[in-house]
């Protein structure tokens, strides 16, 4: 396509574009790094350069019961969330895709909106309403407020997928004298799999890592994660909260890659 | 498909969705707006009373703090995304121009790698390197540069730096979609034609991504007037902002009512920029379907 680049021995304008972006690679990824640093540094206080090496903060967060609860909530509770936002996303996707419906267009805006709005105010609206409504600040309020955020995402990878495909692989199948009901379980469902699995993907993450939309749904001692370190943080600034990250960033890492081994692959080899 | 026109059955998987979306967001919102004219909670106390006094409040700001506090979170957000666009635009410029298929999957993960970690998790991360303590001041102090930390952290200019983190990445991933998109040999043939390389991206590629630039400035704004977690941990007692504001007045005011009101203002601004993002995508797409 392009024609080859008159290349110059030294050329000072390249130089300083790559010195620029290489710069802002640094900018992204050293915090990243700095965190796993700190999370092995076993100065009773965040200092730097670090002096050695040691689990004690690991070990502390594993021990206290406060993170260790935290935790199992978090976890739990995007667990749920993956579920019904896989659910609940890929069914409107095909919906929306398949369904001819009227207003396609601003259907699909209205269920992408709550990735468009304050986060923060999705958490103070949903509060609102369950303080009118007198329930309190149950666990399966925090889930569907979860859900809610994370259903766009489905939707939006599932979409995706279903626009790339040939319809006419469905029609074959209704053609052979497949039923409305075989065509879809037998050639629909597997081939949105890969889209609808990436969107359960970014769901998990999207609830293991949210904080605006639980802070204000979550009761003392049934705090999520990271409103648990936030809270910590105001106060004590240690290796802690490093290892508690690193442990985060971790778990998210190992679901992508655990769900792209198990489904994600396996989807792909049935296609 | 003569049938198009009609709903199909499949048309009943939307039920599930629709019904999540009106319990937990239609209805929530107008819930806020409801209690934002409300004295009190109507529902437990009898004698709530309708009343725009909560807006007044906002409005005539006699404790002196409200209209500074959103001042505050329009300039950081403001900042935030003038800083973004200028870091971010030559990281897109890079990834949209790159030959390498590697090279190019490589710098898309280093942009996605800080998005999949938390934003607590990233401004823990800032705090660490900006306090006077911290990365920064520690190895100044030690080469002999400086003799006293540089206030780094608990103002402005820390919350600023971790928001320009922590949203640099909406902006280079826009940037790069649209910049993709314009054709390389309208720059060369600027360039052919005489024009030096700073003058043919001037003149030439900076006009044509204009629309890319609008939409991610717009969306990291959004996300940036919105923020809580970082200004509150980063900008100390020094910065307060509209959220945090809201959190205040739930957390230890517990003025539901008040923060419903504060919430609605907030909602005001972002369906603004909202909106005007929506039509640049959908002017944007339509430039596409033409080409």
């Amino acid at each position: 396509m392009s024609a080859p680049r008159n290349r110059q021995p030294f050329d000072i304008g390249r130089a300083a574009y790559l010195a620029v972006n290489g710069l802002m690679l640094f900018f992204l990824l050293v915090p990243i790094a700095i965190v796993l640093v700190f999370a092995l540094n076993p100065t009773p206080y965040i200092s730097f350069p670090p002096v050695g090496v040691s689990l004690r903060w690991f070990q502390k967060f594993f021990a206290g019961a406060d993170f260790m609860n935290a935790l199992t909530l978090s976890l739990w509770v995007a667990a749920c969330v993956l579920v019904l936002s896989v659910l609940i996303g890929g069914a409107c996707a095909l919906a929306l895709a398949r369904g001819h419906l009227p207003g396609r267009a601003f259907l699909t805006a209205f269920f992408m909106s709550p990735l468009m709005l304050p986060a923060i105010l999705t958490g103070l609206a949903l509060f609102q309403a369950y303080l009118l409504a007198g329930i309190g600040r149950p666990v399966w309020g925090l889930i569907m407020a979860h859900t809610l955020v994370a259903v766009p995402y489905v939707i939006r990878t599932t979409l995706a997928v279903l626009h790339n495909f040939d319809r006419r692989i469905e029609e074959a199948a209704a053609v052979l004298g497949a039923g409305p009901v075989r065509v879809f379980f037998e050639v629909t469902l597997p081939l949105i799999r890969p889209g609808v699995f990436a969107g359960g993907v970014f769901a998990f993450i999207v609830s293991f890592d949210q904080f605006p939309v639980s802070l204000f749904l979550v009761v003392p001692k049934g705090e999520t994660l990271p409103v648990v370190l936030f809270n910590y943080m105001k106060f004590d600034l240690d290796g802690a909260i490093a290892a508690a990250s690193m442990v985060s960033i971790l778990l998210a890492l190992s679901v992508v890659l655990v769900l792209e081994r198990l489904i994600g692959l396996k989807a792909y080899v049935k296609l | 498909m003569a049938v198009a026109t009609r709903p199909s059955p499949i048309a009943w998987l939307l039920a599930p969705a629709a019904l999540v979306f009106v319990l937990f967001f239609v209805l929530p919102f107008g819930v806020m707006a409801v209690m934002s004219v409300y004295s009190s909670n109507p529902v437990t106390n009898p004698n709530a009373i309708l009343t725009t006094r909560y807006y007044e409040r906002f409005a005539l700001d006699t404790a002196g703090i409200f209209h500074d506090a959103l001042w505050a979170t329009l300039r950081i957000g403001f900042i935030t995304t003038v800083v973004s666009l200028l870091i971010g635009y030559p990281l897109a410029h890079w990834m949209a121009r790159m030959q390498s298929r590697l090279g190019h999957a490589l710098v898309l993960m280093a942009v996605i790698a800080p998005m999949l970690t938390g934003i607590v998790v990233r401004t823990f991360a800032w705090m660490t390197i900006l306090q006077d303590k911290g990365v920064i001041n520690t190895l100044l102090i030690d080469w002999g540069v400086i003799s006293k930390p540089l206030p780094l952290m608990y103002n402005e200019f820390g919350t600023v730096v971790a928001l320009v983190h922590i949203y640099v990445p909406f902006m280079v991933l826009t940037l790069t979609g649209v910049i993709g998109r314009i054709d390389e040999r309208l720059e060369q043939a600027a360039r052919n034609l005489g024009a030096g390389r700073l003058r043919a991206f001037v003149e030439v590629t900076l006009p044509l991504s204009l629309p890319g630039i609008l939409a991610g400035s717009l969306l990291v704004f959004a996300l940036s007037i919105s923020a809580y977690v970082t200004p509150s941990l980063m900008g100390g007692t020094d910065v307060l902002t509209l959220p945090m504001l809201i959190a205040q007045q739930v957390g230890t005011s517990f003025n539901p009512n008040f923060a419903a009101a504060l919430g609605v203002i907030l909602l005001a601004v972002s369906l603004v920029i909202v909106v005007a993002y929506n039509r640049i995508l959908a002017r944007l797409s339509g430039e596409q379907g033409l080409a």
